[in-house]
């Protein structure tokens, strides 16, 4: 008797629950076989008064019905929500430009330099330092540049002005001078480069600045050759360039240096054949390398002879310039944001 | 330099073309910059006889020709010039010629006459600079040959740029032809060891020198007969191929012979000096007039060449114009002689002379060199200038001799990383004129005292690996232990800096290390002493930066023109001095915010928080949170004397960044002296803050600790309250912690309102709770309850229901 009820109840909820089609009636609906009031609930209510077997007969039926008519409501609900939601009235003009947010910009050549740090760390290179305002000492004399080399000009360097100091005192006008400091408190075998600023008193145009910044890397062992220096060289330039690039040294001189070399990579824009930005050349000149001369060994203690060693140094701004395609070197100090804010 | 291509083909026989030399050179030995083409092959120009001359019917200066110019054609040609007269043969540009300068030849009419064709002056061709009439050529010259049979001044130019290393033998044509023929394995015909001085002393001179050790050598030849005037064409050719003025067959000698090898000569006209010569250093006040016209006041640095009255020539620079060549010239003394390169080098910087001879000597050259040139100068004169040679003097104390390198064969294949055979490291040095001789293990080189740079086994084994050729050079990996690198720890703390400001809104700048006293005083920071450059590019980069906010502030004014607001920062080194040989450099960072401008009443109309200031703040506290740091507090600032004096800051808007429990400041924030702003010509408000990047860096915390997630609940409440302006906020902040105890976890100001009676209005969430319960509605409402009866006791505060 009340399983017949049962059945007829959850039959007609059912019924009527796929027939409504507003949620006001479902709700409506709800509370009629749903609510406190129900048929339902006092059958459930009863429950309590039945036997044994038959109370839980009566009772499992009673469940299974409830569960199945609350699913078919919430999948009703379900179904008129979606339904009565007009999404066409939350329209948006997606094509309207969005408020700009405003968004720092790195330096270009705080770029470069942490692309050249982060591929030399990859290869066990340690990161040095020395100071930018330098003794005649460490910016030339342990260098091995004469002393009457005109690099040591008034009208090529920074001198400091002489305020009774027992030694003079110079705008570093390389990062070689990390080289020294840093040989004279290590012992090779060592890795190391130095990125930094540094200063020649040189007319400024589009190539040339007064202020500019150069990485130096230095590589010294018992065994170390121009055949590592090409082998090192093209292993960082075909990461930095992100292709296989091609090494090429030609002679050239620098003091600290014997043999010394300039060094050419073949033109990424050409591929080698010739354009106009190799000159029709077909390499690009980057910068000067060599094998460390051993006087300047001698002059950070080092016994002569004794160890082998590559340095090299380049412009961080002229790699910039490549890699950006940069017209003019004096960008780099103008402040300008419409310059910053394209990197 | 620049050196002529048909000469180096002359002196080394090579075959290959001018651009293939500078390839060959390129990869070997020296950069050339750039391979010129000059002169040209006169494609259209013929040798003509001029038959008939007559006046121009309507112009006096002009003449109407009748030209034959082969195969029987005559041309009628209208002419300016007056030196040619009948049966002259004369360069004739035909119909379709195109001269130098892409002047095409067309016929024409001219004045009334037509005209078939230019008779040619020798600029017009490009030969050389003379228009003083047409060109006359050689009667015997077949009528119709091409000019260019007869004549040609096609070159190729190539700018060689030789470093300081070789800047002592590499600068002369004899040197260059010497790489080529050691690059291509050929022989020099170039006899240079044979270029010996017969011993013919000079009878009327005297050489004297008083400071051997400026001079190593002098010697001065004396030549007769000497017929001053023009050089043969084929030597003008040459010197102005390589840029040189032909000036006259004496002159041109010397510098054909600096061009051929290397070593600067000068002619004195003998009848003036006397036959003494003195070479010394000037006297004070000593004046001397040199060639150019210009006259120099001279110094005891300075070394001369005098006789026993006067000075006579500035020594390796530039000789003087009483005792120079003149067309009355009949007896001759060359000098050739080798000074010291400092000296030279010090006398043409401060008189800022720099000259062909100046440019040599002052990269040390080879004594011995001196004979070679003259030997070379005294031949081409005795052509030349029909000059005979009367004799010399030779002073020369220290004779420079070869000398000898041992080279261990093992280094070089151990240095170059390839192996090279020892008989060709033998035969790359002979080529380069080294004397070699091979043992088992070594090689022993005499070397040539013209190759003064070859002093070590490092020196030759540069030379085996450039003529040998770098491309041979493997690349190879270098055996290494494999060690992680050491972190640079200030370098990763920068760049942390960097990208947590980037982050921020704020773009990076980079500016030059100095600048200017007027800078500085704007600055407020004029009275401090500055490092100063001993010759700065200009006055307004003359400091050495202590500060980096005067640069930062002309980036702000520069920017102004194109952006209304922005923010920018700079991570750069300032340079304190400090009494030791190098000053302290510390490393700062300033960051710069700029507000865009408004008036005071829409200024009113902010709430508090869009003030400049507070956005600052919040960058502030943003970038020191991420660098681990949040027991910072911000107390008024009085300024640090000398540092950052508060003339520079709004004295009402700055304040000084601090550790809790620690009295020492961290960084500086706040608006720039409105004033100091003014006269960077900034109208409108900018806000900066500064800190010490190695401060920061102590205090800053890169290791974090996770503290759990709080289990129970926390609850936030709301209060609101009227205070008068001289209250606090951190009073009012410190009342909230105190009257509230542990429970307060948290207290934001979420809303500031000022009223026009200079009180205003605060509402702040406060949240509470507690790590081991949920708080109870009793707790809570008695922790608010003391916390506004603490504030209105205390602070005097209306609270607000």
């Amino acid at each position: 008797m009340l399983n017949e009820k049962i059945a007829k109840i959850k039959e007609d909820a059912l019924a009527e629950i796929s027939l409504a089609e507003s949620l006001e009636v479902a709700t409506e609906l709800r509370i009629k076989y749903l609510g406190r009031k129900s048929d339902f609930v006092s059958i459930l209510k009863g429950l309590k008064d039945l036997e044994g077997e038959e109370r839980k007969n009566v009772g499992q039926l009673a469940n299974v019905a409830k569960i199945e008519i609350e699913n078919a409501f919430s999948n009703k609900e379900k179904e008129l929500k979606e339904k009565s939601f007009d999404f066409a009235a939350e329209k948006i003009d997606v094509t309207m430009p969005a408020k700009k947010m405003t968004s720092g910009h790195l330096h270009p050549l705080s770029r470069i330099q942490y692309e050249i740090e982060d591929i030399f760390t990859s290869m066990g290179f340690e990161i040095a330092d020395g100071p930018e305002v330098e003794t005649e000492f460490y910016n030339f004399d342990a260098l091995n540049i004469p002393k009457d080399h005109p690099a040591r000009d008034m009208q090529d360097t920074f001198w400091l002005k002489d305020e009774d100091k027992n030694e003079k005192v110079v705008m570093r006008t390389q990062t070689s001078d990390v080289q020294i400091r840093y040989m004279e408190k290590h012992t090779p075998p060592f890795r190391i480069i130095a990125p930094g600023r540094v200063f020649r008193r040189e007319s400024t145009d589009t190539t040339h600045d007064h202020t500019f910044h150069q990485f130096e890397a230095l590589m010294v062992g018992d065994d170390i050759t121009v055949g590592n220096l090409k082998f090192m060289a093209q292993q960082f330039f075909s990461k930095f360039f992100k292709t296989d690039v091609e090494i090429r040294l030609r002679p050239s001189y620098f003091p600290f240096t014997e043999p010394s070399f300039e060094f050419d990579i073949n033109c990424l824009v050409c591929g080698g054949k010739g354009c106009s930005s190799c000159k029709w050349a077909g390499w690009l000149e980057l910068g000067g390398a060599g094998i460390v001369n051993q006087n300047v060994f001698e002059a950070v203690g080092y016994p002569r002879n004794k160890y082998k060693g590559f340095a090299w140094g380049f412009g961080l701004e002229r790699l910039a310039m490549m890699k950006y395609k940069i017209d003019d070197v004096r960008l780099f100090h103008s402040g300008d944001l419409r310059f910053i804010k394209q990197f | 330099m620049k050196y002529s291509y048909n000469w180096l083909k002359e002196l080394s026989d090579t075959t290959k073309t001018a651009t293939e030399v500078a390839q060959l050179i390129t990869t070997h030995s020296f950069e050339v910059e750039s391979v010129e083409k000059i002169g040209s092959d006169f494609e259209g120009v013929v040798v003509g006889k001029i038959l008939e001359l007559a006046k121009h019917p309507n112009a006096d200066k002009l003449q109407l020709t009748k030209i034959e110019v082969g195969d029987g054609k005559i041309l009628d040609i209208v002419c300016g010039a007056h030196n040619i007269s009948v049966g002259d043969h004369v360069p004739v540009a035909t119909i379709g010629t195109i001269l130098p300068g892409n002047f095409q030849i067309k016929e024409s009419e001219i004045r009334g006459e037509k005209s078939c064709g230019m008779l040619c002056a020798e600029d017009e061709l490009g030969l050389g600079t003379s228009h003083e009439g047409i060109l006359l050529l050689d009667k015997k010259t077949k009528i119709g040959t091409p000019l260019s049979e007869i004549m040609n001044n096609n070159d190729e130019i190539l700018d060689i740029k030789v470093l300081p290393d070789r800047a002592h033998d590499a600068v002369s044509h004899v040197a260059m032809a010497r790489e080529i023929v050691a690059l291509e394995n050929g022989e020099m015909d170039y006899d240079y060891d044979g270029l010996i001085l017969p011993s013919k002393k000079a009878k009327n001179l005297k050489i004297e020198i008083e400071n051997k050790e400026l001079c190593p050598r002098y010697i001065g030849a004396v030549l007769g007969n000497v017929k001053v005037g023009d050089s043969p064409d084929w030597m003008k050719v040459r010197l102005e191929a390589c840029g040189i003025k032909a000036i006259n067959n004496v002159v041109d000698a010397t510098n054909y012979v600096m061009l051929e090898l290397g070593q600067p000569l000068h002619a004195f006209d003998a009848d003036v000096i006397g036959n003494e010569i003195i070479v010394r250093m000037g006297k004070k006040d000593e004046e001397l007039v040199l060639l150019d016209g210009s006259s120099v006041k001279l110094t005891a640095d300075d070394i001369i060449i005098a006789n026993k009255e006067k000075a006579l020539a500035l020594a390796g620079i530039m000789g003087g114009k009483e005792s120079g060549i003149s067309t009355e010239t009949k007896t001759i003394v060359v000098e050739a002689a080798n000074f010291v390169a400092l000296s030279i080098r010090k006398t043409r910087s401060r008189l800022n002379l720099f000259t062909d001879a100046s440019g040599r000597f002052e990269k040390q050259l080879d004594p011995n060199l001196t004979e070679k040139a003259l030997v070379r100068v005294i031949e081409i004169l005795e052509h030349t200038a029909g000059a005979t040679f009367e004799g010399s003097v030779d002073v020369y104390a220290d004779k420079v001799k070869p000398w000898t390198i041992k080279l261990d064969l093992a280094y070089v294949d151990k240095l170059l990383g390839v192996s090279v055979p020892p008989k060709t490291s033998k035969t790359i040095l002979e080529s380069l004129g080294l004397k070699v001789q091979l043992k088992k293990d070594a090689i022993i080189a005499e070397i040539p005292t013209f190759r003064i740079d070859l002093k070590s086994q490092e020196d030759l084994i540069e030379e085996i690996g450039r003529l040998h050729g770098y491309d041979k050079v493997e690349n190879i990996a270098p055996s290494v232990s494999v060690t992680a690198a050491k972190q640079n720890e200030s370098r990763v703390f920068e760049r942390a800096l960097k990208n947590i400001l980037t982050g921020q809104g704020f773009s990076e700048v980079y500016n030059y290390s100095f600048y200017g006293q007027r800078d500085a005083n704007l600055c407020q920071l004029g009275s401090v002493k500055h490092l100063e450059l001993e010759m700065p590019m200009n006055p307004e980069q003359s400091l050495l930066r202590i500060s980096l906010i005067p640069n930062i502030l002309k980036n702000i004014k520069e920017n102004l023109k194109n952006y209304s607001k922005f923010s920018i920062f700079e991570i750069g080194k300032v340079y304190w001095p400090n009494g030791d040989v190098l000053p302290e450099e510390k490393t700062m960072l300033v960051g710069a915010m700029v507000v865009e401008k408004k008036s005071a009443k829409e200024e009113k109309m902010d709430k508090r928080h869009e003030s400049g200031f507070f956005q600052a703040k919040a960058v502030v506290d943003n970038v020191l949170l991420q660098l681990g740091i949040t027991d910072h507090y911000y107390d008024t600032f009085d300024g640090v004397p000398i540092e950052t004096p508060l003339s520079l800051w709004h004295q009402s808007r700055s304040a000084e960044i601090k550790i809790i429990g620690s009295e020492k400041s961290i960084g500086f924030m706040g608006e720039i002296n409105p004033f100091v702003l003014e006269q960077f010509d900034i109208r409108t408000r900018v806000v900066v803050f500064e800190f010490d990047g190695e401060k920061l860096s102590e205090v800053s915390q890169n290791e974090r600790e996770f503290t759990p997630i709080r289990k129970h609940p926390v609850v936030t409440r709301d209060i609101s309250l009227i205070a008068q302006r001289d209250v606090r906020i951190d009073e009012i902040l410190m009342i909230i912690q105190q009257a509230g105890g542990d429970i307060v976890l948290d207290t934001d100001l979420f809303d500031a309102i000022d009223f026009a009676d200079d009180s205003s209005s605060f509402a702040f969430h406060i949240i509470l709770g507690a790590d081991e319960r949920t708080l109870t509605g009793k707790e809570i409402d008695s922790a608010i309850n003391s916390i506004t009866t603490e504030l209105e006791s205390k602070l005097n505060v209306k609270m607000r229901k």
